[in-house]
């Protein structure tokens, strides 16, 4: 089976690297025969790394020890489904999956586009198949997933208990969903240029693709929050450790290519800024696995060391060359086609959202990489972690949050100071009251009082839209009924979806500023009957037993909950000992509200028979949550409108037909 | 060139610079110099730098954890020299002796100890490749 599954990715290597050739010979001669055996290859690769992928699968669920990937990361009593999602606990495996995706984004391109005749889809399907043949020869050549050894060991080595999380089954192939999936933007840009397209039809159908990707990338970034809230135990979710910031660059570079696209479709300004963007932000993807997989920067992560840096870097080097040529070769294709009128319209607040956005993730980047940089330059090497991260980053987001508001309200090309006066009055208004009123509950320091105010400005800014929507089509239905708003938003998918993905954000703002800010911490040990206070809650240890679970010894804490002396509930904070790797593992009892969450973590149990418990009040962090999930219900209103590339569509094919007869 | 467009570039100069002004003062700020254990134990004066980051390994048998405290104490190794690291909070599931460690914090020259305000411990490396043998030629 091993000899298959490597012949696979064999043969799906020389099939990408046909379909480069046969997609390059047809546009240059404009034959059709090689440009529908190029797509023809395309779907081949799609197949094989298919049946490369069910071979590694079945062999990890099967515990095929003779698979040194499968010894290496599963071991007999680990569940099946663990046994399933360790396709992704190693670098051939998560390539494997980098590898699946891509070709599955390859054949849904190329399945969506099956009616156009247009060779500018052969030039997109091109640059998809050169990372084909990137990756595929990355898993042939370099870190081959079908090692089989020699002696096969009678048990393997297990999988890392941190990852036995069902949050950690679908958080990696939803962030990898989102990654990957910047290759369709960047291959449109690649592809326009190449084939020096003008027009802004190619863009619509870029920004949806973009959003699509963009929704499972924040959507997977959160994701891995929430596991890192509950699993990695220390009483927060995120560190801006080295693996979270490089999933959250290409998040950034593309939301500001989701604004600054607007501006393109609108105007017609701002191309050859809108194609470095999608470059970066695929490069910034590339960038992130390169990071999560090398090993050159140590976090909680921190995979072993690994040979296919060098390849990434060249990679990454090599594609962001050959782009930034074609977007010099390209210069007049990329000319604006209008001028700025002000500097206070959409476009003007447009554009400082971009520089801002960029400005977000270069400090993300170069806090990141300090530590090479500086030794590049200067000889010493320094390190940067979260104090940085929380100076440089959250004033710049806090002016974004104040954009949101404000962009949106603001008129095309030029804002009139009457205009102005009455859109933002009410919000203002509204963000002093709601900052006086947070204060007598502690509210202070200069950046979480902008934060709130900032909070309330945008949400009655929206709100405020909303309103108007309705009142403008009083005549076609009554206003302030549920209906009437679900039909505003209907008419008008792609800005109410817009002003929804904008309240979540509201909500992550002020869930992280609730949770950062006003954290309360306590530790004590406790001896059964013995009760600890943190807040308004009161903490007494009933009882500390042992027990076995599957495959781990766990040792846990009973303890009795009650806020303002009305029991509450009963939370068990639990250390588990994995009997194959005798690795102790925290795991943390959670009580959620709305409000707030109480977070318990048990330290140990000490010699005289006390338990150690550490406590934290979070309030707020739903939000957090709740905001993440408000955004991809936005970002799905956005993707259901299909008016405009429908009407484009049609046109298109009307169009080729013509051109074909 | 438009006043429009001279005012957008001044304004973009603008927020160009806040933020490079942003990110040199972070780094001067909370900037850590890197440091090999030998390097920080054969200090022979206190160092001018606030922080540092060292990389290195829990010398065995040195670990000592007060859960009450809850206080971790240990000696963090190089192989060469080593140097002593006491960190307020709990201790790290994957913590123990001669594990890789990785932590930042203030070094105090009075008692020769870094104060951790971080400690980050490397995965044990049996996740990974480690006593499987070699491949089937």
């Amino acid at each position: 089976m091993s000899e298959i599954g490597k012949l696979a990715l064999f043969l799906g290597f020389l099939c990408s690297c046909y379909a480069v050739g046969a997609f390059a010979v047809g546009l240059r001669t404009g034959m059709a025969g090689p440009l529908r055996s190029g797509r023809r290859a395309v779907w081949i690769v799609c197949g094989l790394t298919v049946l490369a992928t069910i071979i590694l699968v079945r062999a990890l669920v099967a515990r095929d020890f003779s698979y040194r990937y499968v010894a290496e990361h599963t071991s007999l009593d680990l569940p099946k489904m663990y046994a399933f999602s360790s396709l992704w606990a190693g670098q051939e495996g998560s390539l494997l999956l980098w590898l699946l995706i891509l070709s599955a984004y390859g054949a849904v391109f190329l399945w969506a586009y099956r009616k156009r005749l247009d060779p500018f889809y052969d030039a997109v399907a091109m640059v998809v198949a050169s990372v084909m043949v990137f990756f595929t020869s990355l898993l042939s050549f370099v870190s081959p997933p079908f090692r089989i050894l020699a002696t096969p060991p009678p048990d393997g080595n297990g999988l890392n208990p941190l990852l036995q999380d069902p949050g950690m089954m679908i958080h990696p192939p939803i962030l990898y969903t989102g990654y990957v999936g910047f290759i369709i933007p960047f291959a449109f840009g690649i592809a326009v240029l190449i084939m020096n397209r003008s027009g802004t039809r190619w863009i619509e159908e870029v920004r949806r693709w973009t959003l699509f990707n963009w929704m499972f990338l924040g959507f997977g970034v959160l994701l891995g929050a929430r596991w890192a809230y509950i699993e990695l135990g220390w009483g927060g979710y995120w560190g801006w450790d080295p693996v979270e910031n490089a999933s959250l660059m290409p998040w950034l570079v593309g939301t500001a290519f989701l604004h600054s696209v607007m501006i393109e479709q609108r105007r017609g300004m701002l191309k050859t800024w809108n194609v470095v963007l999608i470059v970066l932000t695929f490069e910034l993807s590339i960038f992130g696995t390169f990071l999560t997989r090398s090993g050159v920067l140590t976090s909680v992560h921190s995979f072993a060391e690994s040979n296919i840096g060098p390849w990434f870097m060249a990679f990454i080097l090599g594609s962001s060359t050959i782009a930034t040529a074609l977007i010099l070769y390209r210069k007049a294709l990329l000319e604006s086609e209008n001028r700025m009128d002000a500097v206070v319209s959409r476009e003007g607040s447009f554009l400082f959202n971009n520089v801002l956005f960029v400005a977000l993730a270069f400090a993300t980047f170069l806090g990141t990489t300090f530590p090479i940089l500086s030794e590049a330059v200067t000889g010493s090497k320094i390190s940067v972690s979260a104090p940085f991260f929380n100076r440089v980053n959250v004033p710049i987001a806090l002016v974004l949050l104040m954009l949101t508001g404000i962009g949106p309200v603001l008129s095309w090309k030029r804002a009139t100071a009457s205009v102005m006066k009455r859109n933002f009055i009410i919000p203002i208004f509204v963000g002093i009251v709601a900052t006086l009123a947070c204060l007598p509950f502690g509210l202070h320091g200069i950046y979480p009082i902008i934060c709130v105010f900032g909070a309330a400005f945008v949400m009655s800014t929206v709100v405020m839209e909303f309103a108007r929507g309705v009142q403008a089509r009083k005549d076609i239905e009554p206003p302030a009924t549920p209906a009437a708003l679900l039909h505003l938003v209907q008419k008008n998918k792609r800005r109410y979806g817009g002003y929804i993905v904008h309240v979540g954000v509201v909500m992550i703002f002020v869930g992280v500023l609730g949770s950062s800010v006003f954290q309360k911490e306590a530790h004590a040990p406790l001896q059964p009957g013995q009760s600890m206070a943190i807040g308004p809650y009161a903490l007494t240890l009933q009882k500390v037993e042992e027990k076995q679970i599957l495959n781990a010894t766990q040792t846990r804490a009973e303890v009795q909950v009650s806020r303002d002396g009305k029991r509450l509930t009963d939370m068990y904070p639990a250390k588990a000992m994995y009997t194959k790797s005798q690795q102790p593992m925290t795991e943390v009892a959670l009580h959620q509200t709305a409000a707030e969450d109480l977070y318990l973590i048990l330290g140990g149990v000490n010699e005289d028979g006390s338990a150690s418990i550490q406590a934290y009040i979070n309030p707020l962090v739903g939000f957090v949550w709740m905001g993440g999930i408000v955004m991809v219900i936005g970002t799905i209103i956005c993707l259901a409108d299909r008016m405009r590339l429908r009407r484009e569509e049609k046109l298109l094919v009307s169009e080729e037909k013509l051109l074909a007869s | 060139m438009n006043r429009t467009s001279l005012r957008l570039i001044l304004v973009t100069l603008a927020v160009i610079a806040s933020v490079a002004w942003l990110i040199s003062s972070g780094v001067k700020q909370t900037g850590m110099q890197y440091m090999t254990v030998t390097e920080l134990a054969q200090l022979t004066a206190p160092p001018h730098q606030g922080g540092f980051r060292l990389d290195g390994k829990v010398q065995t048998g040195t670990v000592n954890y007060d859960q009450r405290v809850p206080r971790l104490n240990f000696r963090m190794t190089d192989g060469k020299e080593s140097i002593g690291v006491v960190y307020d909070g709990l201790m790290p599931d994957a913590f123990a002796d001669g594990r890789e460690v990785v932590v930042e914090g203030v070094y105090r020259h009075t008692d020769r100890t870094l104060h951790a305000s971080k400690l980050v411990t490397k995965c044990p490396s049996k996740y990974e490749a480690e006593g499987l043998g070699k491949d089937r030629s």
